[in-house]
């Protein structure tokens, strides 16, 4: 397997927030070598763990998206570390980083030096806010950077506080935005013969998720937001897009368009089956049908209709049917559903990864599918596990020519692991 | 330096934002972005909110024309074969080709992958959909709040005591184009180094699904299922939205502030920063599993705290004494927001029909090129003309001809 980034050599210092961009460009055939600090990244001490019991090899978390790359343990704080790290990126294509801005040059890696040890280079920086700016030396992490977004705002019940996405978004947007800028600077890089800085951050990555309605807000409606819960101000009216079943939940809305209205009309036609729409709701005329119309008199009778059906229903059930007549329903799915999925599985999306001495566990594939005359040469997916602490140490240091009692030497030392 | 893609032509066909987002991209660097579009059929974003009084119809929707700047549009009516050959000679002449119909759709034209690569080896093409071109469930179409609740995003967002939400904005609808972006970039780049060409097929459920990752692994190693779980963390007290002032000398409204403490440093900087009060100087509070146990008492306490002062500054203090924590902005407060206006996030363009608006830009910036927003949204078809008799070179007389059959609707 090689993939479309093959032959492209990247030295990830990340820390959390960043993990996603090496294991994206990793599944697409880059070779990513993760750094980790003496003792390892953080993250492989949060949990949760493989089995419960605290245990580096076995976070979750750190496993989850540190796939395709190899690792090592290199102390770049320490001179000698960071000489070694200078070396590495002499030979490197890119670098990945997520510390505070100013700290790489403090360490003596900022961006001048960087590049002037290797042209070539492209360095990423992933941070909360951007290398420069009022807010730089803020400090930030998922909640504050979405909070300061926008779209927690927007996210929640209208009678309690702002809510947040148990999981990361900012560090998914601002992951792939980071993979994009490191591929423009290397396409970049093919008309220049330069790498260049690339700066992302995860606050501004979070404004994009609000679809466009940031930017609205400074134009007619100047509709600032509203937490509205399971549901959706269109028009005149509120409407529900998120609605009990009988056992979860479902998404449905009741937007019309020449692209949802045939899903109205086979969503009613399903009721009517099982005789659970009113006479009314049989009789309407759907080629008038406009969602922003409704009033919320209409939206609610319209509404507790659908409503009603649901709960008769569970997810599967719902979802079986949702396919099988275009219903534009989909159930809120559980990790246990995505993993049972019929569609994932066809796909090959669900796969198995050997853990070396600890098992196998089951993984979310390849991000997408490449055809072409020569599928080795554009394959996507994941290429290894995530390496145990240190576990290519000795490979990669070979490759710049530290081996034998060198090797030796910075080990006992405590400079690499 | 000259804009990156200046000279490459890239074609979109589809709509909403899965698609369209991730072709701008290419056209903030230079890349000359043509829409193909239809009046029997017009993007969803141009009719969500349409209503008979709405000021320049499909050509008036704010929520297509922010998301849709520096493109060109070509109507096309490809119910007709006429429209279809066109399409398909753009295409052709196209460097590369986005799509996020429904599977099939591009096939019934021929304008699938596997017909246009034919006629055209090196082609680089993607395609993105609800749950991607292959398996059973292919053909089933949807919009981004069936890829949210299909992906585990809705599960995961809200109160642990109440339904699901679902985080704002749809979340496949942002994540889909960044990995379209991200592919597509990619697939160019294997093709200026190899001269091989690749179709990508994007499922934008699986780009959701691939995000969790933890939360797949938490359920195949575990059987664990992570849940909502409002604000909190797992791992750190406090962690959360707190209640703050509107204004100075006002009553505390719908206006918040975030904080969020992450190891026992960080709580003894939150404590000095509060003056020390004796409910925080509590020794019992000092280490992680002590607050964990107290979680609601020290969220009221703070609360206390915050509901006299505003978010910014709260926000402000806090940073000040090494804190993380940030003010909750609603979407009008993002126009002052000075880190978005360092970074120049919105940016204004013209629009025909709208005047000057904002768009906005990626979370990209590098040292040595410089993304453009150079044109407002196309209205439908306005660039028909333009783009097939002086990019493309059609004779007028076949324009014209085939514009009198109705072929450019």
């Amino acid at each position: 397997m090689r993939g479309n980034l093959h032959g492209v050599r990247v030295l990830d210092l990340t820390d959390e927030p960043g993990f996603f961009t090496g294991k994206l460009l990793g599944d697409l055939g880059a070779d990513v070598v993760k750094i980790e600090p003496p003792g390892g990244d953080a993250a492989r001490r949060r949990a949760p763990f493989w089995g419960g019991t605290s245990d580096p090899e076995r976070a979750l978390g750190w496993l989850a998206l540190n796939t395709s790359k190899r690792g090592i343990i290199l102390d770049v704080d320490r001179p000698v570390g960071r000489d070694l790290f200078l070396q590495l990126a002499a030979g490197a294509d890119v670098v990945l980083e997520t510390a505070a801005p100013g700290r790489m040059q403090a360490r003596g890696l900022g961006w001048d030096a960087l590049h002037a040890r290797n042209p070539r280079l492209v360095l990423c920086s992933i941070t909360p806010f951007g290398q420069t700016g009022p807010y730089a030396g803020w400090r930030g992490s998922d909640l504050t950077v979405v909070a300061m977004s926008g779209n927690l705002w927007c996210t929640g019940d209208a009678d309690r506080a702002p809510v947040r996405c148990a999981m990361p978004v900012s560090h998914y947007h601002a992951g792939i935005e980071a993979a994009v800028g490191v591929v423009f600077a290397l396409l970049a890089r093919r008309r220049t013969g330069e790498g260049q800085h690339v700066d992302v951050a995860l606050h501004e990555a979070m404004v994009a998720p609000n679809v466009g309605t940031g930017a609205m807000a400074a134009m007619s409606t100047k509709f600032r937001g509203q937490r509205s819960g399971a549901a959706i101000r269109l028009g005149e009216s509120t409407q529900r897009e998120i609605w009990p079943c009988k056992d979860g939940w479902v998404s449905f809305a009741m937007r019309g368009g020449p692209a949802r209205i045939p899903g109205l009309v086979a969503m009613v036609q399903y009721m009517t089956e099982h005789g659970m729409a009113s006479a009314a709701l049989q009789a309407k005329d759907w080629k008038t049908y406009n969602h922003n119309l409704l009033t919320q008199a209409d939206a609610d009778a319209l509404g507790a209709e659908f409503g009603a059906f649901f709960l008769t229903k569970t997810m599967a059930e719902l979802y079986k049917a949702a396919v099988e007549r275009t219903l534009m329903l989909a159930p809120a799915n559980t990790a246990r559903e995505i993993v049972a999925s019929e569609q994932l599985a066809a796909r090959g999306f669900i796969v198995d990864v050997e853990h070396p001495g600890r098992g196998t566990l089951r993984f979310a594939g390849p991000v997408a599918r490449s055809t072409s005359k020569d599928p080795a040469a554009t394959a996507i997916g994941i290429r290894r596990p995530a390496p145990r602490l240190g576990e290519h140490t000795a490979e990669v240091l070979a490759e710049v020519g530290v081996t034998g009692d060198a090797l030796a030497r910075l080990r006992t030392d405590g400079v690499i692991a | 330096m000259t804009p990156l893609f200046r000279g490459m032509r890239l074609l979109e066909f589809g709509g909403g934002a899965a698609g369209p987002v991730s072709t701008r991209y290419f056209a903030d660097h230079g890349a000359t972005v043509i829409r193909v579009e239809s009046r029997q059929r017009p993007d969803f974003l141009r009719i969500l909110r349409l209503t008979p009084d709405s000021k320049g119809g499909v050509d008036g929707a704010e929520h297509f024309n922010v998301l849709n700047a520096n493109k060109l549009s070509v109507a096309l009516n490809l119910s007709k074969p006429e429209g279809v050959a066109v399409a398909r000679r753009l295409a052709l002449w196209a460097d590369c080709v986005a799509e996020n119909f429904a599977p099939g759709a591009m096939a019934k034209w021929g304008l699938d992958y596997a017909s246009l690569v034919k006629a055209r080896p090196d082609l680089v093409m993607i395609s993105t959909c609800l749950n991607g071109q292959t398996g059973p469930e292919r053909h089933y179409p949807g919009f981004g709040g069936q890829g949210s609740a299909l992906s585990g995003f809705n599960h995961l967002t809200g109160w642990p005591d109440r339904e699901p939400v679902g985080p704002y904005g749809t979340i496949t609808d942002s994540l889909s184009p960044r990995f379209a972006a991200m592919l597509l970039a990619s697939a160019l780049l294997h093709r200026e180094e190899t001269g091989e060409g690749q179709l990508i097929d994007l499922s934008q459920v699986e780009g959701g699904v691939i995000c969790l990752s933890e939360f797949v692994l938490a359920y195949t190693a575990n059987g664990e299922t992570i849940d909502r779980a409002g604000n909190r963390s797992r791992h750190a007290v406090p962690h959360g939205v707190f209640r703050c002032l509107d204004r100075p000398g006002t009553q505390a409204t719908d206006r918040w502030v975030a904080i969020a403490v992450h190891d026992d440093a960080d709580w003894q900087r939150l404590v000095d920063a509060l003056g020390r009060p004796a409910w925080a100087v509590d020794p019992t509070l000092a280490t992680a599993a002590g607050r964990l146990a107290r979680v609601g008492e020290i969220e009221c306490h703070l609360e206390g705290w915050t509901r006299t002062q505003t978010a910014l500054d709260v926000a402000t203090r806090l940073q000040a004494a090494g804190v993380d924590a940030g003010p909750v902005e609603d979407l009008g407060d993002l126009h002052d927001d000075p880190q978005l206006a360092h970074r120049g996030h919105f940016q204004p363009v013209e629009h025909p029909i709208l005047g000057t608006h904002p768009a906005e830009r990626h979370a990209i910036r590098f040292s040595a090129m410089e993304p453009r927003l150079e044109r407002g949204a196309p209205r439908l078809g306005e660039h028909s003309e333009h783009v097939l008799r002086e990019l493309y070179g059609m004779p007028a007389d076949e324009f014209t001809r085939l514009r009198d059959l109705g072929v450019f609707e």
